[in-house]
């Protein structure tokens, strides 16, 4: 699953951090300890009434992006439990560690996260802001599903249980009806953003690019022109969309279903970096890997596709050959051919013990991945889908549910760069001995 | 829920009744007596009044909604239900809930902005007591991002992160049809609700409260119907009526304007819909007594007050 544009960095600094071996031990809790004493902050000026580190004992680090550092951390004093402390890095101007305000999306996540409240949603424990870094510290989830999907490619490709995926998306779909009801667009859904607890409950993550939609004093597209992790990103915005809407996270989570049967991402373009003018480029490549499966869009599918930006660059892409039967009852011939050949080299209907995901798997697929927004399934809808019904099964909220292997918890590290120093790009795990996750691109605004 | 005010930190956490809020602000008064005693700052509305023309003045100079300073003036408000007006600087207090409440309504404005606009705004003497030994005093905001940056996490932790407001205009929006109101009424009502941001109640009532209440003085006060007094009556004559959908007759012989049409069918919505008529009766009677004191209001008091203020305390 080598990715097409790694970051050579990260996949540096991670064997440096191997390197440096048990001496790191200290810079995990050196990270927290940089905190100033309070009594030596000139009079007039803030200092805060918590401590992180009076809470909360740091065991490890988990992973790293443009935003910060997250740790793993036990409670202290009587509170129990697991805790993952988001910690956002400070702009730094010369050597000195300088308030230079709060970028917007640390701003959004930490006044949404304060609001929401639901069982498939990461749970926010608290917020330290301390000696000029924001502390969020948030229940612990021992998985995510990009470490699931990662598990089921070792040592050989083994399926998902069928049931496990239908928990999943269930739970997903259960937790995005809920922000969207709130009028929440999470808009970087993918599955490294996607937690799940040691005892199989979904909960969506990372609510950094997140922002409220009701009514807007801006257009969405004003505020932030590039949304979504590019291979999640949907085709609305692929073509320049001035007004998208809640559907954008539904095409994630289509991505996020199929990628899940697979076990690779379905769409794994490469993206078009922004040239120098900030002008947003079309993304080609990306697109392109789209109509390789779904065939181009049509205006009598898409009627709103002629006022994209974009649309014109549609023709320069290939089109599906004309290999492909024609469609079924509507559903669009490539995916169709997709589906059941991926169920088939996944193993999904020879292997017994996974079960079979079966056409009704394929038909909400098909409309989770609907080319026009307006048309595409909404959350409340997509829950209503006889995928979750048939076989009068019930859904279960726990998508570990009847297995009997484990996953192997999260790896956490004593390893850490001295964060006084560090400027990491891009994102970063945890003990990953090669590039496999730093070739998935991530996304994040400059704010 | 995010947009959903029932289950909002705003409710939960932000909601007072006046016994606790006078309790809250008497407990900061017992921290320091001596300084309160010394430093004497005008009525809470008229403080409030300044601050919001200071508001607006610094949000002039950037292309910034009303939303924002209305968002800005509620946080202003709960941090100073936390921490002692003349232990601040209130000028970085106003500059900082903007510059947050910018970020917070997506229209953010890059701090060097906003600092350098404050400046620029409040430069000068102009906000600094009228005696001579202040002549040459140094401007009342420094010209400091990290100042600016170092406020914001202050005036953060005191919200407790929950920084998302609900307001009243949204309500308005969604009456206008319902209620049949014309633009002239709306205009009118959304001026109240801006107006309203200078007293408490956005610290006592539910939006939706405002907002219809915003919308009872819209309809009432508008000149050609007898003006304040003839509101005073109507709301008056609402608050001893506990029946009024069976009474409404009877408040006609209070209130002249209860004859027009739309108080009328206002009155009616109201009666049988779920909105608590007595707060909106109680807020309507806050509004009209905040433009009563409102005409005591001196800018040059509040300015020197706070300059006094400042200077005593060596925030200047």
């Amino acid at each position: 699953m080598s990715g097409p544009n790694n970051p050579p960095s990260a996949a540096a600094t991670a064997r440096l951090s191997v390197a440096q071996g048990s001496s790191l031990k200290r810079s995990v809790q050196a990270a927290f300890d940089e905190s100033s004493d309070p009594k030596k902050m000139p009079a007039n000026s803030y200092t805060s009434k918590v401590r992180v580190l009076d809470k909360y004992k740091v065991i490890g680090f988990i992973s790293s992006g443009t935003y910060g550092r997250v740790y793993k951390a036990v409670g202290l004093n009587g509170q129990s439990g697991e805790f993952a402390i988001k910690k956002f890095k400070p702009d730094k101007e010369g050597e000195m560690i300088q308030y230079t305000g709060i970028s917007q999306s640390a701003c959004r996540e930490m006044a949404l996260c304060s609001e929401l409240s639901h069982p498939n949603v990461i749970n926010l424990v608290e917020i330290i802001l301390e000696d000029k870094c924001i502390f969020m510290v948030f229940e612990y989830a021992e998985h995510d599903l990009l470490q699931i999907i990662q598990h089921h490619t070792q040592p050989t490709r083994h399926p998902i249980p069928a049931s496990a995926i239908k928990s999943i998306l269930f739970q997903l779909l259960n937790g995005l009806y809920y922000l969207h009801s709130s009028w929440v667009l999470h808009r970087d859904l993918k599955p490294a953003n996607i937690m799940v607890t040691s005892r199989g409950e979904v909960r969506i993550g990372d609510l950094g690019l997140a922002r409220l939609f009701y009514k807007p004093l801006h257009s969405l597209f004003n505020g932030d022109k590039v949304v979504v992790t590019i291979w999640y990103r949907a085709p609305e915005l692929l073509l320049g969309s001035k007004h998208y809407t809640p559907a954008v996270d539904l095409w994630a989570v289509g991505c996020i279903f199929a990628e899940l049967l697979s076990l690779r991402p379905i769409f794994k373009g490469e993206e078009a970096k922004l040239d120098n003018k900030k002008t947003v480029p079309f993304q080609r490549s990306q697109m392109q890997k789209i109509v390789d499966v779904l065939g181009l869009p049509t205006v009598e599918k898409w009627p709103n596709l002629v006022h994209h930006v974009d649309y014109g660059n549609l023709g320069h892409l290939t089109p599906l050959g004309p290999r492909l039967p024609p469609s079924e009852n509507g559903r669009c011939a490539g995916l169709e051919a997709w589906y059941w050949n991926t169920l088939r080299t996944s193993n999904y209907e020879a292997n017994l013990n996974a079960g079979t995901p079966g056409p009704q798997g394929l038909d909400l697929l098909s409309k989770l991945l609907e080319w026009d927004p307006a048309k595409r399934l909404t959350a409340e809808d997509a829950l209503q889908h006889p995928y979750f019904s048939a076989n009068g099964d019930k859904v279960s909220a726990n998508c570990f549910e009847g297995m009997s292997a484990q996953y192997p918890h999260r790896r956490v590290s004593q390893d850490d760069n001295d964060i006084r120093t560090s400027s990491l790009p891009g994102t970063k795990r945890n003990g990953l001995p090669d590039d496999t996750f730093a070739g998935r691109p991530t996304k994040r605004l400059k704010d | 829920m995010a947009a959903d005010f029932w289950a909002s930190t705003q409710r939960r956490y932000w909601q007072f009744s006046k016994e606790q809020l006078a309790e809250l602000r008497d407990k900061l008064d017992n921290e320091d007596k001596t300084l309160v005693q010394q430093c004497p700052l005008p009525d809470r509305r008229l403080l409030s009044h300044f601050f919001n023309t200071q508001l607006v003045k610094l949000g002039k100079r950037m292309p910034i909604r009303q939303q924002a300073i209305a968002t800005a003036q509620v946080y202003i408000r709960r941090f100073y239900i936390k921490v002692p007006i003349r232990q601040t600087n209130p000028y970085i207090v106003m500059a900082t809930a903007l510059y947050l409440a910018c970020k917070m309504e997506e229209s953010p404005q890059h701090i060097r902005v906003v600092v350098g606009e404050a400046s620029a705004v409040w430069s000068g003497s102009e906000h600094l007591p009228t005696k001579p030994s202040f002549a040459d005093q140094q401007d009342v905001i420094p010209l400091d991002v990290s100042k600016l940056g170092e406020f914001e996490f202050y005036l953060i932790s005191e919200m407790n992160s929950q920084l998302i407001v609900h307001h009243p205009y949204r309500t308005l929006q969604e009456l206008q049809s319902t209620l049949n109101l014309a633009p002239d009424e709306i205009s009118l009502a959304w001026s109240v609700i801006n107006d309203h941001y200078m007293t408490d109640l956005p610290l006592l009532n539910p939006p939706h409260v405002i907002a219809v209440s915003a919308i009872f003085l819209a309809l009432t006060l508008k000149p050609t119907q007898g003006g304040l007094q003839a509101t005073i009556a109507t709301a008056a004559a609402l608050s001893n009526t506990p029946q009024l959908s069976k009474n409404t007759s009877s408040a006609d012989n209070r209130a002249p304007d209860m004859t027009s049409n739309k108080v009328q069918n206002f009155v009616a919505w109201l009666a049988e819909g779920e909105v608590d008529i007595k707060a909106v009766v109680d807020c309507s009677q806050e509004i009209i007594s905040l433009y009563e004191v409102l005409e005591q209001y001196k800018e040059t008091t509040c300015k020197e007050q706070i300059a006094a203020c400042m200077k005593k305390r060596g925030l200047v």
